[in-house]
């Protein structure tokens, strides 16, 4: 038993160390991009959808400026790619405008002309 | 010399201290284009438990501490939070105006939470349990919610009917008090079951507290509460659906949809199914190790949310069907001894809840609460030739009134409330009706200097048409010795009713016979507890450790005793002592980034007088050891978790004046359980697979004469471990974000 769960922690112990090792080796660029988000679902629905985007390595959604700082990795996306994504969800992304479509399906609440709340 | 040094370094060192900046301000609110001020509102170093409150002019006056953060966090209740960033507004006159909150309800996340934490600004001791961490046991139900946390233990009841405890500080999962958004639920009837009734995935927290809780939510609550929060119509995802399946067979589904149907009204519909049709009998005894089960669960609720009115009711129907027993035994055949030994539950269970909130316009702070809650239960049930039906008729009201005298530091609750059980059950030729109505009235106050001392000080005078006037009174205090050190107090006394059948249904699945020696009375205890909590940072991360110690002491307890003759089991009133002591330390840590460890280990001394003589009370494990672990990778893409459960040794019931071969040693085995959980996010659905049990450990022979159950010694009841062993799970969540 005690052999059983040391093999069980070895290699959850591997695959961590595995994870880490692939994130050091690429080159790594962050970009600031002022959005159209009025409030905290924005920033949640902002950063759960951008994360989700290839070569991302974090994301965060300023409260007060609702500039969004992503940090990703150049050999696999580009400030550009970030911006239609960003679109994509619904909003602004400094002097690119917001997918029509998908502004639309937002809440009352998170769309452009709503109030700052 | 080196004196006048020192003695300098004396005088200086105060002000090295002082010279931290100080910061004077006021809080105010606007009303009609006019600044009001606010009394009472929470200003807080950010990161800091350094802080203050207004005082009658709204105004505040702050000494900060140089290495935290130099921002201050401004609260008030029903006002939006502010954090207000002091090197752009200065120090000298800080002018902070603060926004009424449109609703109450409204909860802003800041960052990643541990998934079980204890709420640090509470007074009583909380601990918290919210969705990350329900859904690291992706399985089921309430049973499962708690396989992080230190202080509830989940056992089995019996070999036959899969039903499954909890048990805090040591004692039954009676004396914790359940609540459904803090209204009493799971009571009476419920009670053997109740743990399948709460799909896991319904669940958006849970609130676990041990000691006596708040006198407003009754006098039951004897060892601990436990309050249950469900998914809220207006909040979060929209469409929400989780699928599982494990090796041994068992399929499961939920869904849950939420509309907004405007700016006042939302509603949503939680549902919930299960199904286990496969029989497994890996012991050999003749007996399903897992019981058959088929279970509906559904639960519609509404919310009206107006300036000042505040509404919520919904429904709840929840049929479940069990069935257990010998492998060969057909329920559709005459239940008698060529057929073989089955047990089969049927429960249908209807309940409907009425909330209603009033915010007073010109009064900050206060409001009326009027909670309402039906409850009809029926259960037709069999074990052997044991036949048992009953059903439970509840009604459940509680007004209250909250305000402040003077300022909002000393804030109370008062009210008045009604709570109704009648109950009908049979029990082969016996019938017992009991009409419970009990009325009462309470007053709490609460003050709350959120610098050193926070207090909840409550009484409660009820009358029970059964036992009388009760009288209630309960104590909480919370002081701060300083940031990194708390101390929290609690004193309470608490009743309950026992349902004596209910409540030991496995006794049902024994060849033994009930037999009441006396008329049972109220049961009642007073509890005390200390917890001290420490907060050491480590590097850039904080390392609590939590200590708790908790005496309960019962007058009256009702006493299940099956040690005196083998073939009778005497129910009767505490006569001698019975009390429950518990020691547990509990340390959480964030050695790496997203990697939380959580360690923790408690002593349980549980006695109660069984016969005349003080014992050990049985099923009720020695010590408990518990290991923690969950990593996530960047961005939440991965997460893994990891825990093992240390069981310490238990003592069993006596079964030495039983013939040899159904005799059970005096104590259990210790043992550890072993689950884990991988979980693979993508942007819409989520891949969990698991495994508990893996060391795939079993209790050996639980039933005692499986091959003869309709002789004089058969038992089921005798379960301390786990009687199937590895289950291994599959599933998938899909959600649509709001």
């Amino acid at each position: 038993m005690k052999l059983k769960l040391g093999i069980i922690i070895a290699i959850l112990c591997m695959a961590i160390m595995q994870v880490n090792a692939q994130e050091i080796k690429t080159t790594i660029d962050t970009v600031k991009i002022q959005t159209s988000a009025k409030c905290n679902d924005c920033k949640e629905r902002l950063e759960h959808n951008i994360s989700f985007e290839k070569g991302v390595k974090s994301v965060e959604l300023d409260n007060e400026t609702k500039i969004l700082t992503v940090v990703y990795k150049t050999a696999k996306t580009n400030e550009e790619k970030i911006k239609i994504a960003i679109t994509k969800v619904g909003y602004d992304a400094d002097e690119m405008p917001a997918d029509q479509k998908a502004h639309d399906r937002l809440p009352a609440c998170c769309q452009k002309d709503a109030d700052p709340h | 010399m080196k004196k006048y040094v020192l003695i300098a370094c004396l005088f200086l060192w105060p002000f090295t201290q002082i010279y931290a900046q100080q910061v004077k301000g006021g809080v105010f609110e606007m009303i009609g284009g006019e600044s009001n001020p606010l009394i009472g509102a929470n200003v807080v170093q950010l990161k800091t438990l350094n802080g203050t409150t207004t005082d009658a002019e709204g105004h505040f006056n702050l000494n900060l501490e140089r290495k935290a953060p130099q921002k201050l966090v401004v609260s008030y209740v029903s006002y939006q939070t502010d954090t207000i960033n002091l090197n752009e507004t200065g120090y000298g006159h800080v002018h902070i105006t603060l926004n009424k909150l449109k609703d109450l309800d409204e909860v802003e996340v800041v960052s990643r939470k541990s998934g079980s934490h204890s709420l640090r600004t509470e007074t009583r001791g909380i601990t918290s349990i919210n969705e990350g961490e329900l859904q690291k046991a992706a399985c089921c139900n309430l049973s499962e919610s708690f396989e992080n946390s230190a202080s509830v233990d989940v056992s089995y009841a019996d070999a036959v009917t899969g039903a499954k405890q909890i048990q805090l500080l040591g004692l039954a999962g009676l004396y914790t008090q359940m609540l459904t958004e803090n209204i009493p639920n799971l009571r009476g009837l419920a009670v053997p079951y109740r743990l399948g009734y709460v799909p896991g995935t319904w669940m958006e927290s849970i609130q676990v507290s041990k000691g006596t809780s708040s006198v407003v939510n009754g006098y039951e609550a004897m060892a601990g509460q436990i309050n249950i929060e469900y998914k809220k119509p207006d909040e979060k995802d929209k469409f929400f659906l989780n699928l599982y399946g494990s090796q041994m067979g068992k399929v499961e589904g939920n869904l849950n949809i939420r509309f907004k149907l405007n700016e006042k009204w939302s509603t949503a519909i939680l549902a919930h199914a299960e199904y286990f049709g496969i029989k497994h009998d890996n012991n050999d005894d003749s007996f399903l190790d897992d019981p058959l089960i088929e279970q509906l669960n559904l639960f519609n609720r509404w919310k009206y949310k107006g300036d000042n009115l505040r509404m919520q009711f919904g429904i709840q129907y929840l049929k479940e069907n069990r069935k257990g027993g010998q492998m060969d035994f057909n329920p559709e055949e005459p239940h008698d001894a060529e057929n073989g030994y089955g047990v089969g539950v049927k429960t249908d269970r209807y309940l409907g809840f009425l909330k209603i909130g009033y915010i007073l316009r010109n009064r900050a702070n206060s409001s009326i609460g009027f909670q309402n809650q039906v409850v009809y239960h029926d259960v037709i049930s069999f074990y052997g030739l044991n036949n048992y039906n009953a059903n439970q008729f509840s009604y459940y009201g509680n007004l209250m009134f909250q305000s402040y005298i003077n300022d909002t530091r000393h804030q109370y609750t008062t009210g008045v409330s009604f709570a109704l059980d009648d109950y009908n059950q049979q029990l082969n030729d016996t019938t017992w009706i009991r009409n419970e109505h009990v009325s009462g009235a309470f007053f709490q106050y609460t003050y709350s200097n959120y610098k050193s001392l926070n207090l909840i000080a409550g009484v409660r005078l009820d009358y029970n048409n059964l036992f009388g006037w009760l009288f209630t009174p309960r104590l909480h205090a919370k002081y701060n010795i300083n940031e990194h050190n708390m101390l929290r107090l609690s004193l309470g006394r608490g009743f309950r009713t026992a349902n004596v059948i209910a409540e030991n249904t496995s006794i049902l699945a024994t060849s033994k016979q009930i037999v009441f020696t006396k008329e049972l009375n109220i049961e009642s205890s007073w509890n005390f507890g200390l917890t001290y909590t420490a907060y050491i940072d480590i590097g850039v991360k904080e390392l609590s450790i939590t200590t708790d110690f908790f005496h309960t002491r019962f007058n009256n307890q009702v006493i299940m005793d099956r040690e005196e003759n083998p073939f009778i089991v005497y129910i009767y009133n505490l006569d001698g002592k019975s009390y429950s002591n518990s020691i547990q330390v509990e340390a959480q840590y964030e050695p790496v980034n997203r990697f939380e460890l959580k360690l923790a280990f408690r002593y349980n001394d549980v006695k109660t007088t069984i016969g005349g003589e003080l014992k050990e009370k049985p099923f009720v494990s020695k010590y408990i050891g518990l290991l923690s672990a969950s990593y996530q990778t960047n961005l939440k893409k991965w997460q893994f978790d990891l825990n093992v459960q240390v069981n310490g040794d238990q003592r069993l019931p006596y079964t030495g004046f039983n013939p040899e071969p159904y005799q059970r040693p005096e104590r259990s085995p210790v043992y550890a359980i072993l689950n884990t959980q991988i979980t693979k996010y993508f942007k819409r659905w989520d891949v969990y697979i698991g495994g508990e049990n893996l060391t795939n450990y079993r209790q050996d022979h639980p039933i005692l004469q499986a091959n003869e159950p309709f002789g004089d010694y058969f038992d089921s009841s005798i379960v301390w471990g786990p009687i199937s062993g590895i289950k291994v799970y599959l599933g998938i969540r899909f959600t649509i974000r709001k």
